[in-house]
């Protein structure tokens, strides 16, 4: 670890400030991610800012949906009485990650920035664009199980490895965050980034921003929908492939459906081809198939990961049958 | 009345159970030492080639640091000692990815870790050998001896003549020990004397590896080490770690403490090997086995051998007359492996009864009268007789107490909704075996009572060996268990063997039992008189008011136990539930059931048991340690990448034990447990998973993409 000032931030404004000013600090949130990287050497801050103090905490609901505060932790938010209520898809995909002292600690916001967990982004001794842009990609013709199939460029492989958000995307939500001048919106789909030629930039931030909360439209998916998590073991791992559905149903017809995929990409997968061939048809597991079946057809295995093709199929029918079943 | 007062084969509390949970128990960075200082290993990133420069300006001048330490500037140790695994700085030579480079020495250890990273090596890289797949198409002989092929009658050629047969290829990964308290030592000098805190498995082991490995004398030597937070092999030989802290000391002439970290401990500690073993089985249409043979292949350093003994279960389970084990080696760019948690036996009988549950599906047999009509007479491999052998009880009580009979013979015909459950049984052995060990009681008189300390040095993994020693001396001497003190885990003590092998048990607690004997025969003597009733050394204390006396006893296995084949049994029967969509496995009920000879406590027993199981579902479910071959290094490198088994995998796990009494092995009828507990079990949650589904996985581990 390199040696670091630790600031505490007194308010947004401030946080945003300090950040900004120096190129080389970072936010501490619960701290689960980045005092890792920083123990392995991955990430250098020279300063850490303490935003735990902010009073960025709350869950509410809002005239048109849901607000959860950046700062509130990942166990309050999951059995929080309002999102268990009105957004068990969220409160499952939070659940569904880490280990319960994990979630005590991790933060909203911090959970979005989680970084990859590709061993080799780790590893500094090997080369990683994602660290050290330009290097090369040690995972595209290395140890590639837990990586991409959809998405991903010669430069970088890697998965987003946060459930939360998994959920957060089927629900269309929207980043709330700070700038030194201003408030911005982000909408979900455009916050994590597909890694391109610039594998660097996991998301559209900028140094300096602050993510102040994340606000879910109000939606009729509650009583249909559903998680699933294929992983290594029972807990405590990372989705080989996870799903989020939600349905919004009609009788029998479906209205329209709310699907996200975890571990498959870069970023949390929407998966639209599915969304589409779904809307206004019946809800059978004839056309659940199709619906998977399709989404997969584009996905592009790497030499150690045919399995999630396969894999993302069944988990994929799977999550709506259980949405439908409710 | 005489029984109940006894303490062995009572499910006592460990005795430092308190001092453990209040964190008074000392383990080997526990120690203070006035100025003291930190120090930090740091490790090669390449697998294979030569250091050609080392520059470590930037470190030198880092605030805080007092020594960098390569093998420009370490000094000349005797790289032969006895230590494990080479990297003790002795030249520009690199032979794996993560070998020791060097060690910053500084005030903190996050100045030592910062520093650390400052250092600029530039290396002469040589095509490195790490690709074991391809390596393993052209293996060599192994160099041990005990590894030459071993043929019964006429060997594989046997399998022609059979009516039935399997042959398949059953594959095992890379495995890491990572015990709770990674390694750690922290060393002090006296003049030329040297004090090593260091959890030690066997004591007198580390003393004299880390005497000669410095070109000193073992007395010269002291290791202490009360307490070990976990080990599984890796603490039984010891590694570079312990002799560089000493270096480090040495040459910042203060006291260094050196421990490695979780990371670290993935290539420094050795490791269990991978292992590809083709096991072929014939048998008659009956299920009588006529040829059996196991064909292995592992890889080792490239400058020292280690092979785990995978055909060891396969050389003794079963009554076949023809028989053929192989060993074949590939020596790789890779840390040495080592004893890991029933080294050979619990990655053998995963081939060995996988491939006779094959077999007994084909036959369309049930697995345990399988295994019950191949029982052998005597030992298969040697000819001697058994000192007892329980393998026929294990299966016959298991099955009885785990509800065999609700499996289903036709696999994946057992649904409960999406979920599919399958029952599968796999047996186990360990050999039963004393080994030399001299213990010391003290026995002193105060105010009317009564106390013993017990004097050995051996050492308590934290499986309970303290207790169990206390249990024995209390009765050895007719005191509770509260009146005894055990004093263990130093080199200054009485030698003794070590926490290895499952000789632990045997070997101490025969050492504290016959020196109870020795020290009860001298105090009858010291009073000459005759007594109608042999009283106990603690009624002779009193009685004839001695208020001190002590003695040594130095065991030895019975002379007798040679003539005989001495081993633990068991059977294991797992219960899996798999996902019939994800894939996903649970374990959902588990039983181990052992023949052990006597159990001296049976709730440390039980968890020693509960924990070998643990870490062989593990084995069968999710641990695995991947190298890449390009660079050597490891690809999963941390417990995120690394897989135990969490509390969600596993749900109930029970163990029995067969109440035997075999005093073939020793006096005291101690066969250990220790290695046992591991041995069968991934097999037989690999046999429930096919029960389950169907699908039978010969790869370990069972994840869910070989499920899909
Ligand atoms: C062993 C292990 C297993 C795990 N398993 C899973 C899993 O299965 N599923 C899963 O989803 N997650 C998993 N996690 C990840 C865990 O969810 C994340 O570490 C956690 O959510 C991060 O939150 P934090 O508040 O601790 O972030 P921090 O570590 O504090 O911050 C992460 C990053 O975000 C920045 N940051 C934090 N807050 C803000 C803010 N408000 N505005 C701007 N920047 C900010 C920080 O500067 C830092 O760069 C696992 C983690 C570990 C260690
Ligand atoms: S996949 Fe991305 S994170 Fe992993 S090594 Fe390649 S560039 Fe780095």
């Amino acid at each position: 670890m390199k040696p670091f000032q630790f600031i505490s931030a007194t308010n947004p404004g401030d946080a945003v400030a300090r950040l900004t000013k120096n190129p080389e600090a970072a936010f501490l949130g619960g701290g689960t991610n980045l005092l890792d990287l920083m123990k392995e050497h991955v990430s250098l801050p020279n300063e850490i800012i303490d935003i735990g103090n902010l009073s960025l905490k709350e869950i509410k609901a809002t005239a048109t949906g849901f607000h959860l505060g950046a700062l509130a932790k990942n166990t309050e938010t999951a059995n929080h009485p309002l999102i268990r209520k009105h957004l068990p898809l969220l409160s499952k995909a939070i659940l569904a990650g880490a280990s319960a002292q994990i979630r005590n600690m991790a933060t909203n916001g911090g959970n979005l920035l989680q970084r990859t967990r590709c061993s080799y982004f780790y590893d500094i001794s090997m080369p990683c664009n994602k660290r050290v842009p330009g290097s090369g990609c040690a995972a595209l013709e290395g140890f590639n199980r837990m990586h991409a199939i959809f998405g991903w460029s010669e430069q970088c492989v890697a998965v987003y490895p946060s459930d939360m958000a998994i959920a957060l995307s089927a629900l269309n939500a929207t980043v709330k965050v700070k700038t030194s001048v201003a408030e911005r919106l982000i909408p979900f789909k455009d916050f994590h980034l597909l890694p391109g030629n610039h594998p660097e930039k996991d998301n559209s931030l900028a140094h300096g921003e602050l993510i102040t909360g994340i606000e879910i439209p109000n939606n009729s998916l509650a009583a249909h929908s559903a998680y699933v998590k294929v992983r290594d073991r029972n807990s405590y791992a990372f989705a080989l492939v996870s799903v989020a559905a939600g349905l919004s149903l009609n009788g029998n017809l479906i209205q329209s459906a709310h699907l996200a995929m975890g571990g498959v990409a870069h970023k949390p997968w929407r998966a639209l081809q599915a969304e589409d061939f779904l809307k206004g048809k019946p809800a059978t597991i004839a056309n659940f198939t199709k619906a998977a079946e399709l989404e997969m057809a584009s996905a592009k295995a790497l030499p150690n990961n045919r399995f999630k093709i396969e894999m993302g199929r069944k988990t994929l029918i799977n999550a709506l049958q259980l949405a439908f079943k409710g | 009345m005489e029984n109940s007062t006894k303490s062995i084969g009572k499910g006592i509390d460990r005795i430092d159970g308190i001092l453990k949970i209040t964190g008074k128990a000392t383990y080997a960075t526990d120690y203070p030492a006035k100025n003291m200082a930190y120090a930090v290993l740091f490790k090669s990133t390449i697998a294979a080639g030569q250091i050609t420069k080392i520059d470590s300006t930037e470190a030198e001048k880092y605030p805080g640091v007092i020594k960098v330490i390569t093998h420009e500037n370490a000094p000349r140790l005797n790289t032969k000692g006895g230590l494990r695994g080479g990297a003790l700085l002795q030249g520009p030579e690199i032979i794996f990815h993560g070998q020791h480079i060097g060690i910053v020495v500084a005030e903190t250890f996050e100045q030592a870790t910062a520093a650390a990273h400052l250092i600029k090596v530039e290396y002469n890289q040589k095509a490195e050998k790490t690709n074991f797949e391809k390596l393993a198409e052209t293996p060599t002989m192994p160099k041990g001896k005990e590894l030459a092929d071993q043929v019964r009658g006429a060997g594989k050629s046997a399998m022609k003549t059979a009516e039935v047969t399997v042959e398949e290829l059953y594959e095992t990964p890379i495995e890491h020990h990572h015990p709770m308290e990674p390694h750690a030592t922290m060393a002090m000098w006296e003049g030329d004397k040297l004090t090593l805190y260091n959890g030690s498995q066997i004591i007198n082991g580390a003393q004299t590896a880390a005497a000669a490995t410095l070109n000193m004398k073992p007395e010269q030597v002291r290791i202490i080490s009360p307490f070990i937070g976990g080990g599984f092999g890796s603490k039984g030989g010891q590694w570079a770690n312990l002799v560089l802290t000493a270096v480090a000391a040495k040459m910042v002439n203060r006291p260094v403490k050196l421990a490695l970290t979780r990371q670290q401990m993935f290539n420094s500690v050795g490791l269990r090997q991978r292992n590809m073993q083709k096991l072929s089985i014939g048998a008659t249409k009956e299920g009588k086995l006529v040829a059996l043979a196991h064909e292995i292949i592992s890889h080792t350093a490239i400058n020292d051998e280690y092979i785990e003994p995978c055909g060891d279960c396969t050389k003794i389970m079963y009554d076949v007359p023809n028989s053929l084990i192989t060993y074949r080696v590939v020596p790789m760019n890779i840390i040495l492996p080592t004893y890991t948690r029933g080294p050979g036996k619990s990655t053998g009988s995963f081939a060995l009864e996988s491939a006779m549950d094959e077999l007994a599906y084909k036959l369309k047999m049930d697995p345990i009268e399988l295994r019950i009509k191949n029982e052998p007479p005597k030992d298969p491999s040697n000819g001697k007789p058994w000192s007892s052998r329980t393998t026929v009880k294990c299966l016959q009580e298991g099955a009885k107490a785990f509800g065999w009979d609700k499996r289903k013979a036709e696999p994946g015909t057992n649904k409960i909704g999406d979920d599919l459950i399958g029952y599968g049984v796999a047996c186990g052995t360990y050999p039963a075996r004393q080994r030399d060990s001299s213990a010391i009681i003290k026995l002193t008189l105060k105010n009317k009572v009564v106390h013993a300390k017990v004097e050995i040095a051996a050492s308590d993994l934290g499986t309970g060996t303290n207790t169990i020693l206390a249990q024995t001396a209390a009765d050895g001497l007719g005191l509770p268990v509260n009146q005894i003190t055990v004093k263990l885990g130093d080199s200054d003590l009485p030698p003794a063997a070590g926490s290895v092998g499952s000789v632990g048990a045997s070997s101490f607690a025969n050492a504290v039992n016959d020196a109870c004997i020795k020290i009860t025969d001298e105090l009858l003597a010291k009073s000459g008189k005759q007594f109608f009733v042999r009283p106990t050394a603690a009624q002779l204390m009193i009685s004839e008011s001695f208020t001190d006396f002590q003695t040594r006893s130095d065991s030895k296995a019975p002379a007798e136990a040679e003539k005989y084949s001495a081993h633990s049994f068991n059977a294991n029967f797992a219960e899996v539930r798999v996902n019939s969509i994800t894939g996903m496995v649970k374990v959902t009920r588990f039983l181990a059931v052992t023949g052990a000879g006597k159990i001296l406590n049976p709730k440390t027993a039980r968890s020693q048991i509960i924990g070998g199981n643990v870490w062989g579902i593990g084995m069968a479910l999710t641990e695995e340690s991947v190298i890449d071959p390009r660079y050597g290094n490891f690809a999963t490198r941390s417990f995120a990448d690394y897989h135990v088994p969490t509390n969600l995998d596993i749900g109930n796990l029970d163990a029995m034990f067969i109440n035997e009494e075999d005093l073939i092995p020793n006096k005291m009828g101690v066969k250990g447990i220790g290695e046992v507990g591991i041995v069968g079990v991934a097999a037989a949650v690999a046999n429930a998973v096919f029960n389950a589904t169907g699908k039978r996985v010969r790869s370990l581990p069972i994840t869910p993409d070989k499920l899909l």
